[in-house]
């Protein structure tokens, strides 16, 4: 089996001097613009040619990612394991297909599995290729998460394993670094995992316990301390450790400050608790990992010594974008499945596809897993630009999306076979409970729509400064432009930013959604302004705005995905565009209502903005910590 | 406030009016003048008793004709509802008019309380009960427009009156006992319309509930108390010193005097700032001020500081690298604009924080320097701060401003012992730390 592997790891090889043309050819297709399109957005701006057209892969990528797929896809498909059986060595290939029932009852993977995973390749997808990786892009890397994404423990060991417990490694790693440790974790040999949340400190730096202290030689860090929640924590032998270290500033004091270490289970001291019990993906392993007097030497210091937090936020966000990819494929297969049981089951002589209320449910998922799919590739396809464009809140908004549908659209696939999918029969019960973590990794859904709209404004107040100044000491010709502004738009403004039209960006089916979508960014653009002059650097504190600007945001970008990626189907004639464009307009219709009423909600005199009662009824809760209503039958006599 | 004093002074079935109309919400308002007029008219007595002083003012001072009835004094049995039920049978059966039955309604009401029935509702009814049925009722529009046998109807406005004060919900049985002697259009049933209006309303204003009957029990006593000046839930109480059982074989020793319970209260950010504490700058314990719970008063003292002069003042940064996820502050250089700043422009006056607080039995020094002290285990680092007694004397009036007393020297009452007392109490907190 591992032939295979080999032979992808050559395919690999081989096809890289076509992607050594291809990247240099890409910057052709896209302008090379540095400017970030979400960012963009908070100013009312559409920065076309970050967004259109919709990043395409020469064929030559296609075909070199369709050679890893294929096995991938045979290992992780049912039909591979039905046709693995009737070939040559049946036996041991039946074991280690994936068996997602299996792995969740065990709460284990099978060491044949993992083997398997590792023979494929699956280790090192992007790890580079001088150091015994595949070395994928993103959206090859993004493609194989569509498949890897059927089954949640793998896709999350994965995960761990090299969206963030290697990640550090080939970001900041030096090169000694990667030589020495790269080969052996891309193979598979060694497992990598991500250490940084304690007890105390879920995503406060600040609290960090876990100390590293340089010893008297200066040859190690003495580290000392424990880690809880670790995937991979049992099986990992490499460590991407946190730990607060003494630095000496340049005034001469010292400061605690955070340092990033490689760590690897060998240097002793290293111990792990049993594996946590969890409610989904049970095949994980999670589990609390201690260091006691851990000797690092310090030439496995990550980055700089107090240069950790930038590498742990840099970790952080660079994983988030391959969730959309990962949770399209899975919910691709769920619509597969729940569509057989809709045709085939019969209520009242009619089969359940007949019924209104069962259509919608397919029409939503299907909706969404195409809207989180276009939004994955469009980031991955940003990413892949020369010249590492920073594209994190892209990403984050890419997970919030993709994470809440994958909840939602599970849970309609479950309550499309009633009674059924409640039993542990049906997968379905399974993939709800592993879709749940996805709302939490990886930076909470709340946690992150917080760094979008905070990202976002900054950005767009850094640019407003001149204006809001202007406009706070009473420049006449400032206020009376902005009221002129005010009245025109309250009298219906035409918005146009040149989306539609002739050799417009996008394709003239999708006109009206693209009108629409204009005409919320520019009114986005507004209440920014007004929440900006409104609220200033005190926003921070105005927690529920900030989702709100976060909504509306999530929003903008996945309908700018969609109507860029059906442009491209409906001119490039892939099969079923006319599908895709009905599924773009529909989801842009949805979508500009929703913003609508979120902007409304955003005006501090509108009916829709609740926000004061919001906070005072959790106040009052909160301060008697229960429920405080009178039970309906009580009485006052 | 004034024209509800005046109501009362309206001799008459203005009086009953007045009475019935004013309701709970003015319970407080002294009816002296009223009682002296009713006194004056219905029946002149002694001075009232010092139980019964609290209870309606409606009730006149007694003739007391039935006091046999209920028998002597409570010195003698036990003073229970049998008895009460009793007495007020026998007067049924003594007197088969029921002549008098004003009186002894009168009389009952003020002994409800000897028997421990004042919260009772069939007790009422049985009151209510003495009262014969449908010979006060009026019946024609005359008789309604004036009053219809104005004494006993005050004699029932007295009834619900005391009902009121104490808490008592009428209910269709009280309604029908009144209907029935009565009538639909009578003052007291129009007394208990609005009781049963207000009542409901008023049953849950209270936001410091507090149990019926307050526990007997000090250290319970003190842990409402508590409970209702630390609003933090997290807060956790601790008794710091029981009192010293009463000894049962000896029963000449009465709990040791110096054994005085001490029950405490410090909430974890309390403490926290308490950890943090300069040691230099002394703390103080204060007190005692009175919070009163229902009818009973308890005595408490507080642990705190002076507020830091600003000189000392650290501005709390947040350091940059602290949240993993997103800016906790955003570089702009304009803050929240004037149309939606909603803090009130209030004039603040900064108070020291508050560290601990603790209600004991005694409010000398020796007793709260032992919850200092108990403070101390949890608090390891009040061990090295010097405690400083700022304690008014019992009889004074409590203190009510600290700020006051920052400037002066300690008020307690032998200036130079209590000087010596603080010294040698803190050397003795160092000493410990």
């Amino acid at each position: 089996m591992s032939a295979c592997g080999r032979l992808l790891r050559s395919a690999a090889r081989s096809c890289r001097a076509l992607a050594a043309f291809t990247s240099s050819r890409r910057p052709l297709r896209t302008s090379p613009s540095g400017r970030a399109f979400a960012k963009e957005l908070f100013l009312g701006r559409i920065e076309k040619e970050a967004v259109f057209p919709f990043p395409e892969v020469s064929q030559d990528e296609f075909d070199e990612i369709s050679q890893f797929v294929g096995p991938v896809e045979k290992f992780f498909s049912e039909e591979g394991q039905r046709s693995t059986v009737s070939a040559r060595d049946s036996a041991w290939d039946l074991r280690a297909s994936v068996d997602s029932r299996r792995i969740d009852l065990e709460g284990k993977i099978p060491n044949e599995t993992l083997e398997k995973l590792k023979s494929l390749g699956l280790f090192g997808m992007q790890v580079p290729e001088e150091y015994g990786g595949l070395g994928l892009s993103n959206t090859m890397y993004a493609r194989m998460g569509e498949i890897i994404g059927l089954d949640a423990s793998i896709a999350v060991t994965l995960a761990a394993h090299q969206a963030i417990g290697l990640k550090g490694i080939i970001l900041v790693g030096s090169e000694e670094q990667k030589a020495k440790y790269l080969p052996r974790l891309a193979s598979g040999e060694h497992v990598a995992a991500f250490c940084l949340t304690e007890p105390a400190s879920g995503s406060d730096a600040a609290s960090i316990q876990t100390r590293a202290t340089l010893s008297d030689d200066k040859k190690h860090f003495i580290l000392n301390g424990s880690k809880v929640w670790i995937t991979n924590g049992g099986l990992a032998n490499i460590f991407t450790v946190f730990a607060k270290t003494k630095v000496d500033e340049a005034d001469g004091s010292s400061k605690d400050k955070i340092t990033a270490f490689i760590v690897e289970r060998d240097f002793g001291g290293v111990t792990n608790g049993k594996p946590e019990d969890k409610l989904g993906i049970r095949g994980s392993n999670t589990c609390e990992v201690h260091f006691d007097n851990t000797q690092v030497p310090v030439e496995n210091v990550l980055g700089e010594v107090g240069g950790g937090f930038k590498v742990a936020v840099n970790i952080l966000n660079s994983g988030r974008f391959s969730m959309g990819s990962t949770v399209a494929g899975m919910l691709k297969k769920i619509i597969e499945m729940t569509a057989e049981y809709a045709c085939t089951r019969k209520q009242f002589n009619k089969p359940l596809s007949e019924f209104g209320l069962i259509q919608e449910k397919f029409a939503l998922m299907a909706q969404k897993a195409y809207v989180m799919e276009s939004m994955a590739y469009l980031t991955a396809g940003m990413l892949d630009q020369p010249g590492f464009p920073d594209c994190s809140m892209e990403a984050a908004v890419v997970k919030v999306f993709s994470s809440e549908a994958a909840w939602q659209c599970v849970s309609e696939a479950l309550q499309i076979l009633g009674g059924s999918g409640y039993m542990r029969d049906y997968p379905y019960e399974r993939m709800l409970r592993d879709s749940r973590i996805l709302l939490i990794f990886e930076g909470t859904n709340e946690i992150l729509r917080m760094y979008v709209a905070l990202t976002g404004l900054q950005h767009a107040g850094r640019l407003l400064t001149a204006r809001v100044k202007e406009l706070k000491h009473g420049n006449v010709a400032t206020i009376m432009e902005t009221i002129s502004r005010r009245l025109w738009d309250t009298l219906g403004r035409n918005v146009d930013m040149g989306l539609t039209g002739k050799l417009g960006a996008v394709h003239p089916s999708m006109a009206d959604s693209a009108v629409k979508l204009e005409e919320n960014v520019y009114y986005f653009g507004r209440t920014v302004e007004t929440l900006l002059i409104r609220f200033g650097k005190t926003i921070v504190e105005e927690q529920m705005v900030l989702k709100r600007v976060a909504n509306i945001l999530i929003n903008l970008y996945a309908m700018t995905a969609v109507l860029s990626r059906a442009s491209r189907s409906i001119r490039s004639g892939l099969c079923n565009h006319d599908h895709e464009v009905l599924l773009a307009n529909t989801f842009c219709t949805e979508a500009y209502y929703q913003n609508l009423l979120a902007l409304s909600q955003l005006d501090k005199y509108s009916p829709e903005n609740v926000d004061e009662q919001i906070k005072k009824l959790s106040r009052q809760i909160l301060e008697k910590r229960a429920y405080i209503c009178a039970h309906p039958l009580d009485r006052t006599s | 406030m004034s024209w509800v004093r005046a109501i009362p002074q309206i001799r008459g079935w203005r009086g009953i009016v007045g009475a019935a109309f004013s309701g709970a919400a003015s319970s407080q308002v002294p009816r002296q003048p009223l009682r002296h007029i009713h006194l004056g008219a219905a029946a002149p007595g002694p001075a009232p008793t010092p139980s019964s002083s609290s209870s309606s003012s409606l009730v006149p001072r007694p003739p007391v004709p039935h006091e046999e009835l209920f028998g002597p004094g409570s010195e003698a049995g036990p003073q229970d509802k049998a008895r009460f039920v009793q007495a007020v049978r026998a007067f049924g059966q003594r007197n088969a008019h029921r002549r008098g039955h004003v009186d002894f309604i009168y009389l009952a009401l003020r002994k409800m309380r000897d028997f421990g029935l004042e919260r009772d509702r069939a007790a009422y009814h049985l009151l209510l009960d003495v009262f014969p049925k449908d010979v006060f009722r009026a019946r024609s529009f005359l008789q309604r427009l004036f009053v219809h046998y104005p004494r006993q109807q005050e004699c029932g406005v007295a009834v619900l009156e005391q009902m009121e004060n104490h808490g008592v919900m009428p209910n269709r049985e009280t309604e029908f006992l009144l209907l029935q002697v009565f009538g639909k259009h009578s003052h007291p049933m129009r007394k208990l319309l609005r009781m049963r209006l207000w009542f409901s309303r008023f049953r849950a204003a209270n936001p410091f509930p507090l149990p019926r009957p307050l526990p007997r029990d000090p250290l319970r006593l003190a842990g409402l108390g508590l409970r209702r000046l630390e609003p933090d839930l997290s807060a956790r109480i601790t008794v710091y010193q029981t009192p010293a059982p009463p000894d049962s074989t000896d029963s000449t020793l009465s709990p040791e005097p110096d054994r005085p319970h001490i029950v405490g209260i410090q909430s974890p950010e309390q403490q926290e700032a308490l950890g943090r504490h300069d040691p230099a700058r002394p703390v103080f314990v204060e007190g005692p001020f009175p919070l009163w719970l229902r009818d009973q008063c308890v005595h408490y003292h507080v642990l705190r500081a002076d507020p830091l002069p600003p000189e000392y003042r650290v501005a709390e940064e947040t350091p940059e690298e602290r949240n993993l996820y997103y800016p906790m502050q955003l570089d702009l250089e304009y803050g929240r604009g004037p149309w939606d700043d909603y803090e009130f422009d209030i004039d603040e006056v900064a108070e020291g924080p508050v560290f601990a607080m603790c209600i004991a039995g005694a409010r000398d020094q020796a007793t709260l320097a032992r919850w200092v002290q108990g403070l101390q285990e949890t608090n390891p680092t009040l061990a090295g701060i010097p405690v400083l007694f700022r304690l008014a004397s019992s009889t004074r009036e409590p203190l009510d401003s600290s700020s006051e007393l920052a400037e002066q020297p300690p008020p307690s009452p032998p200036p130079p012992e209590g000087r010596e007392e603080q010294e040698d109490n803190r050397r003795q907190q160092q000493g410990q730390g």
